[in-house]
């Protein structure tokens, strides 16, 4: 019995050992398909030896604003000066900081949002982007 | 041998061997989706957001973007820009201007400056208001040079707890360069400000949305005439030996130098001396910091109204980590160059230190040139582990007036003027 486990080891040892050989020499070349971004060349631009100095037209990023009821109303009142971006970026804030953040924009920087709208532009934001109700 | 030969004569192999019980070796062929315990990570993306805690990487976490004349950024925000360095470009004391951040306020940015038409003015409160355009500007006048830091005054915003709203700037919402221009001092004597001024503003080419009088509709910032720092103010058209990006100012910026950004007006059009106190948003409400001892403060204190507030200004003493970054193991016993910059708006630079254990203990490093007050100072330390196991490597910088950087957060309703001791964690690995 003894031997026999003893034997028992010695080629589960050897068999280690030779898949350690093999292993080792599998440790390279590994690929993944992991989805990291890649971003496109700009093309250059044709310059003329005028006075006007341009620059491209600034691209715009695609946010992902979370679906939701509201969602079309920051879409259009809020894209007026800048894009949802401004919202995608922030963390995860609270219900107050959402509705001063809104509230702000009309009365401090005039954005004139409707009443209605700006009601369901707060409660969107609330229900998708604070701590407890963000996904994405 | 092309892959699927190597896979199929390794399989064999591992038939021959019988290590079908070695799930080690087997499960490699099994699809990309089974990952072996020893397999090297998957390159995965980065978080798309942080918060509500700390954002814990040296950089914000947005997805690299190609903006006109930039090389891939990390974005913030789109409409209007903001796009933030990457930690690898200040390896050197000097960002280039393709990699140098970028930040605006108001979605209205220039496309395009015909410098036919463009004169920088000088008005208000002045004697002999004037017009003057690029060649007036870089001839009639002796072009100057000099070195500073261009911070955002939200740089490291993303590391304050609790979070607060704005953009969520990792560490590279700054860059130095070299800038080259007029006096501002030149201009205003040439124009001749008139007895009772108090204030000169600046105002750019963007504009917003907003209705007018508002801050949305305009971005204006102001400088008490008394201000030593107007003698040190100059309008560049150079950034670094060439004009300046677009999307950092182009024709002229304004360089006010040991100042935060928020000074540096971008595409300069209008200087205007003023007899009155500066009413607008920018000043009497945005970019304030709590006038206590680092601008720091607290949530409660804020909502109990006893936060007295004024204008931000120079920058506090910062330094950071550059390499190495913390995304490679270094062997034990091995020797290697920790480096890095560092700069403050209080005078030079005088020392920076580095510490292994957590900031119990602190050695020298060794500065890089000097560039001159404003600018960013490189530094470097030789350091070498003995052992293996995870180090938390500490920063701090000194400057002339004795200020140094403390080690615990700050904290203020704005995000600024973060200057915490930054850290860096290393892992040693085992050398043989």
């Amino acid at each position: 019995m003894k031997n026999r486990v003893q034997t028992i080891f010695l080629v589960m040892c050897i068999l280690v050992m030779a898949a350690g050989v093999v292993y080792a020499d599998l440790k390279k070349g590994y690929y993944s398909p992991a989805e990291l971004g890649s971003v496109r060349q700009a093309a250059p631009i044709k310059l003329l030896p005028d006075s006007n100095y341009q620059a491209p037209a600034y691209p715009v990023a695609a946010v992902d604003l979370a679906p939701g009821d509201g969602r079309q109303d920051v879409q259009i009142y809020c894209n007026t000066c800048h894009s949802p971006g401004y919202i995608t970026m922030q963390p995860p804030l609270s219900s107050a900081t959402w509705e001063a953040e809104v509230n702000k924009m009309n009365k401090t920087f005039g954005a004139g949002i409707p009443e209605e709208n700006t009601q369901k532009i707060i409660l969107y934001l609330q229900a998708r982007y604070t701590a407890e109700t963000r996904k994405q | 041998m092309n892959a699927t030969e190597r896979c199929l004569s390794r399989r064999g192999l591992l038939k021959i061997l019988g290590v079908a019980s070695s799930g080690i070796a087997v499960r490699r062929w099994l699809g990309p989706d089974v990952t072996m315990a020893q397999a090297p990570a998957p390159g995965n993306a980065i978080e798309s957001f942080t918060g509500p805690g700390a954002n814990l990487h040296w950089n914000s976490v947005g997805p690299y973007v190609t903006e006109p004349q930039k090389v891939p950024l990390l974005l913030l925000t789109d409409r209007p820009v903001q796009l933030e360095t990457p930690r690898h470009y200040f390896r050197t004391a000097f960002t280039p201007n393709e990699a140098f951040y970028v930040r605006w306020h108001l979605e209205g940015i220039p496309n395009s400056v015909d410098l036919r038409n463009w004169k920088l003015q000088i008005e208000g409160n002045v004697n002999k208001p004037l017009a003057l355009n690029l060649p007036e500007l870089m001839h009639k006048f002796k072009p100057v040079s000099l070195a500073a830091v261009n911070q955002c005054s939200g740089n490291s915003r993303s590391r304050l707890q609790p979070r607060v709203p704005g953009a969520q700037w990792g560490n590279g919402a700054m860059g130095n360069a070299m800038w080259t221009g007029v006096r501002l001092r030149e201009l205003l004597d040439m124009a001749g400000v008139k007895s009772g001024s108090l204030l000169v503003q600046f105002q750019g080419l963007e504009t917003g949305q907003g209705p007018e009088g508002l801050g949305s509709n305009l971005f204006l910032k102001s400088l008490g005439l008394g201000n030593p720092v107007l003698d040190e103010c100059i309008v560049a058209y150079l950034m670094n030996g060439e004009p300046l990006p677009m999307l950092n100012g182009f024709p002229v910026r304004l360089v006010v130098p040991g100042y935060f950004a928020t000074y540096w007006t971008k595409c300069l059009t209008w200087i205007r001396v003023l007899n009155a106190p500066d009413e607008n948003f920018w000043m009497k409400t945005g970019y304030r910091v709590p006038d206590t001892p680092l601008g720091n403060t607290t949530p409660e204190d804020v909502k109990a109204g006893k936060v007295k507030t004024v204008p931000i200004e120079r920058l506090p003493v910062r330094s950071f980590f550059i390499s190495p970054d913390g995304s490679s193991k270094i062997p034990a016993g091995m020797n290697v160059m920790l480096r890095g910059i560092a700069f403050t708006g209080f005078g030079r630079v005088i020392r920076v230190e580095v510490s292994d254990d957590g900031g119990k203990s602190w050695m020298a490093a060794k500065l890089g040139e000097d560039h001159g007050a404003y600018s960013f100072r490189t530094w470097e330390a030789s350091w070498t582990a003995m052992s293996p196991g995870r180090y938390s490597l500490a920063v701090r910088a000194t400057d002339e007036k004795s200020n140094t950087q403390p080690d615990e957060p700050i904290w203020n309703p704005g995000g600024y003027l973060w200057n915490r001791i930054e850290r860096q964690e290393i892992v040693v690995g085992n050398a043989s």
